[in-house]
């Protein structure tokens, strides 16, 4: 009571300003950035930040991909950025400033029902980006705010919402995804700490459950089926509620969220053997000038990164092109084997036979319990050094021990052909090798056994004795653990 | 002022009076009519303990602004008397409300037996599906087309997440079970609820009237993707049911061989 009258009004809008922030309808409350990679922190300055005439890690990625607030489209990639590209028919005064279009609607392309900004590709106002402030979809007719200083005139090409389906893709997985897998797909959202197994990190460009052969990338069809329907026995829930065009969005954004960082680790990769903080410090005591090892990075960037970062881009862009095309998916060149009990004997007779050796990981029963997940690993990471713990780890380091096939779990889904992939192309990223070599005869006969554990009454009963019992009992590659 | 007060009280019943008339008509109360029967039960019981709770309220507000404008319009020199109280009201502000109370649970004793108590499940009520909750999602099992639902999985089943498919027309069990914490099965429209808890599986049965889609949500704060925990239940004839199963089933059973054919001939 103490505010006199004409201070109230002023005292009310400072309030609502401050509940609009805090209600989320403010901008900068989604405002964040994509994390740099730990190997491009590790690299010496120059080559992080390039130098005045040449570009560094962190600038070809800011210039190639963005930021999240301002995300940019590299037309290179297979990604669906979104928008639609038309160019102007007729350009005329509006009368209050602006400016009446008319679009040239390209044949068999429906423009799109709403348009926010139309952003010029070629003409005078090349890269520039207006509002729109009257849109007909029918005619193609929009009604443009001006550009200062530059006139748009017909024939200029120009792109209707370019980025659309990219920066929803961002809003939506900001809101469902970013709290586990992080704001650059890192996997280290706030919330990923209290999880096992950790959410992926996309940066490696691998996600495990895929219906491609063991070299190809995942397919679209691949992330939509895990977004569509989670990962049962993990913390990734199914997002089957979410519109098609939400859906779709968010696969694209995974999708660059991938490439973006497949893009800045292989750019590490060409440069950390040599320019990494630690290889530039050993250079200088093993008594290299410093002088000369400047110029040679300056070389390096001027010439061979500069090549590389579009080889790469192009590499990227093949490869993920190549997973989404028929030849990609893996099909079994003969049906699913009628799953008869001589079926699922001969399955076990493969699983527990030393060329494939499936018990050596999963265990007699399928337990999950062979003798692998009790040996200490190598870990390539650090020189080959023991892991700590013993078992099996995937190449983000987690301990990922191989699956308990009682369970009747099956993470990448449980129809035949999903098994048949797993087993075909192996669980990329994991020590689930791949059996690809194996008759796809042979692989169904496992299929049938695999899918017959959870209902064994006596695991194991298909009366078959281990062959090879008394070696998998001591595992031949076993090491002792490092003392200490 | 005083005059202010009293007519103050005189208001709020009135107002109360309104929306409890206009509320029903206008669906302010519910997401929907009721769309099982059990819910059509359970509206009544709401509208009837709305109607006693309307008239206590109204009635001793009415009675409150009435003391009240009583002791506005006194004449300011009149003289206060003392009064110990009555026995015989008190008795009977007791006895009425504690009749009203018994009223009150006896109503929805029959109510509650015919959703809770298992013996009073509807005999021809089948077991179409398992819900396993978990953080943060739906896991579905329906037993293999022809089969009954066990409690064990059997080689067979259909396995879906987030979606329910029910026929329409009849009453259906649900077996309700959880893979970690607590969590509730409400489906607001159908008005079924009913607490998911770790170690039981929980038979829920409902039917339901119409056809249509009504959404599945979890009702226990479950943890921090509580909010997330939405699935819908597709409410649909016997025969689309089955359809939808053997669908499910031929899905599942993919090995990748036909699905080419399969494509094709869904274009």
């Amino acid at each position: 009571m103490s505010l006199t009258p004409s201070l109230k009004p002023l005292a009310l809008a400072g309030l609502l300003s401050v509940v609009a922030a805090i209600g989320g309808c403010s901008d900068s409350a989604f405002e964040s950035s994509f994390a740099y990679s730990e190997g491009t922190l590790s690299l010496v300055r120059e080559a992080r930040d390039g130098t005045k005439a040449n570009p560094g890690v962190k600038t070809l990625l800011d210039d190639r991909f963005g930021d999240p607030q301002h995300l940019k489209a590299w037309e290179k990639l297979p990604i669906d950025f979104g928008g639609t590209i038309t160019s102007l028919e007729t350009v005329a005064e509006s009368g209050d400033g602006k400016k009446l279009v008319k679009m040239t609607v390209p044949e068999g392309v429906a423009l799109p029902e709403k348009a926010v900004s139309v952003q010029f590709v070629s003409g005078a106002c090349s890269g520039e980006t207006v509002q729109v402030a009257k849109w007909n979809a029918k005619a193609g007719e929009a009604t443009l705010a001006a550009i200062p200083g530059k006139e748009i005139a017909a024939g200029d090409t120009c792109a209707i919402d370019r980025g659309a389906v990219l920066s929803s893709g961002r809003m939506l997985y900001m809101r469902h995804c970013s709290h586990c897998h992080g704001t650059s797909g890192d996997g280290n959202g706030p919330t990923a700490r209290y999880m096992t197994p950790k959410p992926r990190d996309y940066r490696n460009g691998i996600f495990k459950f895929t219906s491609t052969n063991d070299m190809s990338k995942a397919s679209r069809n691949d992330l939509s089926r895990i977004v569509r329907y989670g990962i049962p026995g993990t913390y990734m829930p199914s997002f089957l509620l979410m519109k098609d065009d939400e859906h779709h969005a968010i696969i694209e954004y995974l999708r660059f969220l991938s490439m973006r960082g497949e893009y800045e680790r292989k750019l590490v990769a060409e440069l950390s053997s040599d320019y990494s903080q630690n290889a530039y410090d050993s250079r200088l005591k093993s008594g290299e000038k410093k002088a000369e090892i400047q110029k040679e990075l300056d070389e390096f960037l001027a010439e061979d990164l500069k090549e590389s970062a579009g080889t790469l881009g192009d590499d990227l862009a093949e490869i993920w092109t190549a997973a989404d095309t028929d030849e990609a998916v893996i099909v079994p060149s003969v049906p699913r084997v009628p799953d008869t009990p001589e079926s699922r004997r001969h399955g076990r007779e493969l699983y527990l036979s030393k060329t494939l050796n499936c018990a050596d990981c999963h265990g007699i029963d399928g337990a999950g319990n062979g003798p692998q997940t009790i040996a200490f690993e190598k870990n390539p990471a650090k020189s080959d050094e023991l892991y700590n713990e013993p078992g099996l780890h995937d190449i983000w380091d987690n301990l990922n021990q191989p699956r308990n096939l009682q369970m009747g779990m099956y993470r990448g889904g449980r129809r035949p052909i999903d098994l048949f992939s797993r087993i075909h192309a192996g669980i990329k990223g994991s020590r689930m090798p791949s059996f690809k070599n194996t008759p796809h005869e042979d692989i169904w006969h496992i299929v049938n056994y695999v899918l017959s554990i959870p209902f064994e009454t006596d695991p194991g009963a298909t009366g078959i004795t281990p062959i090879a019992a008394e070696t998998l009992a001591a595992p031949a590659a076993v090491t002792a653990p490092a003392a200490g | 002022m005083k005059k202010f007060w009293a007519l103050f009280f005189f208001f709020w019943p009135t107002v109360a009076i309104i929306a409890c008339l206009i509320a029903p008509s206008r669906g302010w109360w519910f997401p929907g009519a009721p769309m099982s029967r059990t819910g059509i039960q359970i509206d009544g019981l709401f509208y009837l303990i709305l109607i006693i709770v309307t008239i206590t309220f109204v009635a001793t507000q009415y009675v409150l602004g009435y003391a009240l404008w009583m002791g506005a319009t006194k004449d300011p020199g009149s003289k206060a008397f003392f009064s110990h109280g009555s026995h015989k009201l008190e008795i009977v502000w007791t006895i009425v409300p504690s009749f009203i109370l018994v009223f009150i649970s006896l109503s929805q004793l029959d109510v509650l037996a015919e959703i809770r108590v298992i013996s009073k499940f509807p005999e021809k009520a089948t077991k179409v599906a398992e819900v396993t909750a978990r953080q943060f999602e739906w896991r579905i099992r329906y037993p293999k087309p022809g089969s009954e639902l066990t409690t064990e999985e059997n080689p067979g089943d259909l396995y879906y997440v987030n979606e329910l498919h029910v026929p329409t027309g009849k009453p259906v069990i649900i077996n309700l079970r959880t893979q970690d914490v607590q969590h509730a099965f409400f489906s607001p429209q159908l008005r079924v609820k009913q607490d998911a808890v770790p170690g039981l599986v929980i038979p829920v049965w409902f039917d339901v009237l119409e056809v249509g889609t009504y959404d599945l949500v979890c009702a226990e704060l479950c943890g921090w993707g509580h909010y997330k925990m939405k699935a819908r239940i597709v409410a649909q004839s016997q025969s689309s049911v089955d359809k939808y199963l053997k669908q499910l089933e031929a899905e599942q059973n993919e090995d990748g061989t036909k699905s080419e054919t399969a494509k094709s001939a869904d274009e």
